[in-house]
């Protein structure tokens, strides 16, 4: 019953008297990449918060492998291989790049707290160990340079791959990303988008929010377009290309507050 | 800074090992409280400096520590030294079921709920709880040091049971900085949700760094008992706690910040005796200077503590 997949049913999630998410229906497959696209404030953050644990939705499930998780708390969702990354960076700034990579590896880590008073051999290999899977992501990430540099004094653009090797240093089944390319450049959004395949193709389960329409429609397999809370299309890039309502959604919005 | 591990630290425990042989016994004493108050500030040092907790109360678990040591030896005749497994673990044990309930807490409530704990602890031991804790005047005759039946009489022997403690402290506070456990309450101190959302239980490591401080705390405790002989409840009231919190942030979260913390706050006090009066202004003064100039304390954490095999040739920074 290990079948990867991510079911979300009528999940429901209200802020006072404004539903943020309204009866949201959702099947991410194992190996795809995912996208969720909708003008701002439709509430797709909001859905990635109630898949990771940061808000219970009211109503509705959230299924990941058969399980439900609707309630669980974000590090027992961690512990199920689902890892995400932030709108808005959320890195510990003051420490080096290698040491918020090391942050991923705290579940992987068999220490106890009683590690923190004193060593051991074992506990001594386990240090070892994991700044080695560190080592590994920053050479995937090409981070390597920037190992002991303090993280908030780096440009967006290596934050945000800071951000996203730190998720993969948890070594996820499902690494959901909240816009990835926000505020980055043409060249850092190509670089991203092919660390995204290269993330997929170590069998890595994709599910992101996007705004840049050219980069959803080159890099995911499946959409789902949400409004107001609810879904108004899903389908593969070509259908939701064509698809009217989702046309005029977004020209809608877009007038609306031009971005 | 690398220069001031290499050549700072064993200067530091060079100086401090021979220093008894150089002082009065006037200034003895006041290096015992040197490296006692350390001790102490190093352990508020794990929940306020690493874990960002603000705890104003740390005075509590090294007075229950203190208390442990001078009940057990007083009541019950047990040697000062006998009495350490229980004056680390009774207040750890307090920091577990004080921290589980409060440890959610935001930073301003966190604070206030510990001075209330502190306040309530002096006002227990006044009231001469179960008639053990000797009152207004606590606890006095406690027996001098003995190590396995030997008599250890002078205050020389006191220093160095108190420069021993401050050695354990600091090799713990190295080992939890590589460790898995140091980490995590950076990181939680940093960006709790963050933190959480890469997979860290914040509220048992939270726990875990009351629990560690307040041992410490505790066994500083005892080498307080051991050295006056007795134990009162002032000496553990509200005014301590704001103290060693202050250490910490005028210090900056680090060791040498906070032993320079220590240093100016209870050494320089003594050298400067005869302004009595002008002291604390002087030093009040000195503390709004510190954190206007000096935001992040006079010597601030430092991080970057990686393997050297992750510091590529080329590297930026660092
Ligand atoms: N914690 C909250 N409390 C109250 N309202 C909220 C909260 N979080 C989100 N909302 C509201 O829910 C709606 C959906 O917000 P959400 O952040 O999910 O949108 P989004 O699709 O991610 O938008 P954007 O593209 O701007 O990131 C918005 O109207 C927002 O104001
Ligand atoms: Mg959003």
């Amino acid at each position: 019953m290990a079948h990867n997949e991510l079911i979300l049913t009528e999940v429901t999630k209200r802020f006072g008297g404004l539903t943020a998410v309204d009866a949201l229906d959702l099947k991410v497959e194992d190996g795809q990449i995912y996208g969720i696209i909708g003008p701002n404030g439709a509430g797709k953050t909001t859905v990635f918060n109630c898949i990771t644990g940061i808000y219970k939705s009211e109503e509705g499930s959230v299924s990941w492998r058969g399980e439900e998780i609707r309630g669980l708390t974000p590090y027992q969702i961690v512990d199920r291989g689902i890892v995400r990354t932030f709108q808005t960076i959320r890195l510990f700034s003051q420490m080096s790049v290698a040491e918020n990579i090391m942050s991923g590896r705290h579940i992987k880590s068999r220490q106890k707290l009683w590690h923190g008073i004193f060593h051991t051999p074992a506990s001594k290999r386990d240090e070892h160990e994991n700044w080695k899977k560190v080592e590994e992501q920053l050479d995937f990430f090409d981070l390597g340079a920037f190992a002991a540099t303090p993280v908030g004094s780096l440009p967006y653009g290596i934050q945000r791959r800071v951000e996203i090797a730190r998720a993969m240093a948890i070594e996820p089944t499902l690494l959901i990303l909240d816009e990835p390319a926000a505020g980055l450049n043409d060249k850092e959004t190509q670089e991203l988008l092919n660390t995204i395949f290269r993330i997929r193709d170590k069998g890595v389960t994709v599910l992101l929010i996007e705004h840049d329409m050219d980069m959803v429609m080159e890099v995911t397999d499946y959409l789902t377009v949400i409004n107001f809370g609810k879904k108004i299309a899903e389908g593969t890039p070509a259908e939701i290309q064509q698809n009217p309502a989702v046309i005029e959604a977004y020209l809608g919005s877009e007038e609306d507050d031009d971005e | 800074m690398k220069s001031m591990q290499r050549f700072g630290y064993p200067v530091f425990f060079v100086v401090m090992a021979g220093l008894p042989h150089l002082l009065n016994s006037r200034w003895q004493a006041v290096a015992i409280t040197f490296l006692i108050f350390s001790v102490v500030a190093l352990s508020q040092d794990i929940v306020l400096g690493k874990s960002g907790m603000f705890n104003m109360g740390q005075a509590l678990f090294f007075g229950i520590g203190a208390y442990t040591t001078a009940i057990l030896n007083a009541q019950f005749g047990w040697p000062l030294l006998a009495t350490i497994p229980l004056a680390i673990l009774i207040p750890a044990v307090f920091g577990v079921i004080l921290a589980g309930p409060i440890v959610h807490l935001r930073g301003d409530y966190l604070l206030v709920t510990t001075i209330g704990f502190n306040i309530v602890f002096v006002q227990v031991v006044q009231n001469n709880l179960g008639g053990i804790t000797g009152g207004p005047n606590g606890i006095f005759g406690l027996d001098s040091l003995s190590f396995f039946g030997v008599q250890l009489l002078s205050q020389v022997a006191v220093y160095y049971f108190a420069f021993a403690v401050l050695l354990l402290t600091l090799w713990i506070m190295h080992n939890l900085e590589g460790s898995k456990p140091g980490r995590a309450l950076h990181y939680l101190r940093e960006d709790q949700l963050a933190a959480e959302s890469i997979g860290i239980n914040t509220r048992i490591y939270k726990i875990f760094a009351f629990a560690l401080s307040a041992g410490i705390a505790g066994l500083a405790g005892t080498v307080f008992a051991t050295q006056y002989s007795a134990v009162s409840p002032e000496a553990f009231n509200f005014m301590q706690s704001v103290l060693f919190f202050s250490i910490v942030i005028v210090g900056g979260s680090s060791v040498p910040g906070v032993l320079i913390g220590v240093f100016v706050m209870f050494v320089l006090p003594e050298i400067f005796r005869e302004f009595a009066t002008w002291r604390f202004f002087i030093f009040g003064f000195a503390m709004i200077a510190a954190m206007i100039l000096r935001p992040r304390g006079i010597w601030p954490a430092t991080f970057g503590k990686i393997p050297r095999f992750l510091i590529k040739e080329n590297n930026h920074g660092a």
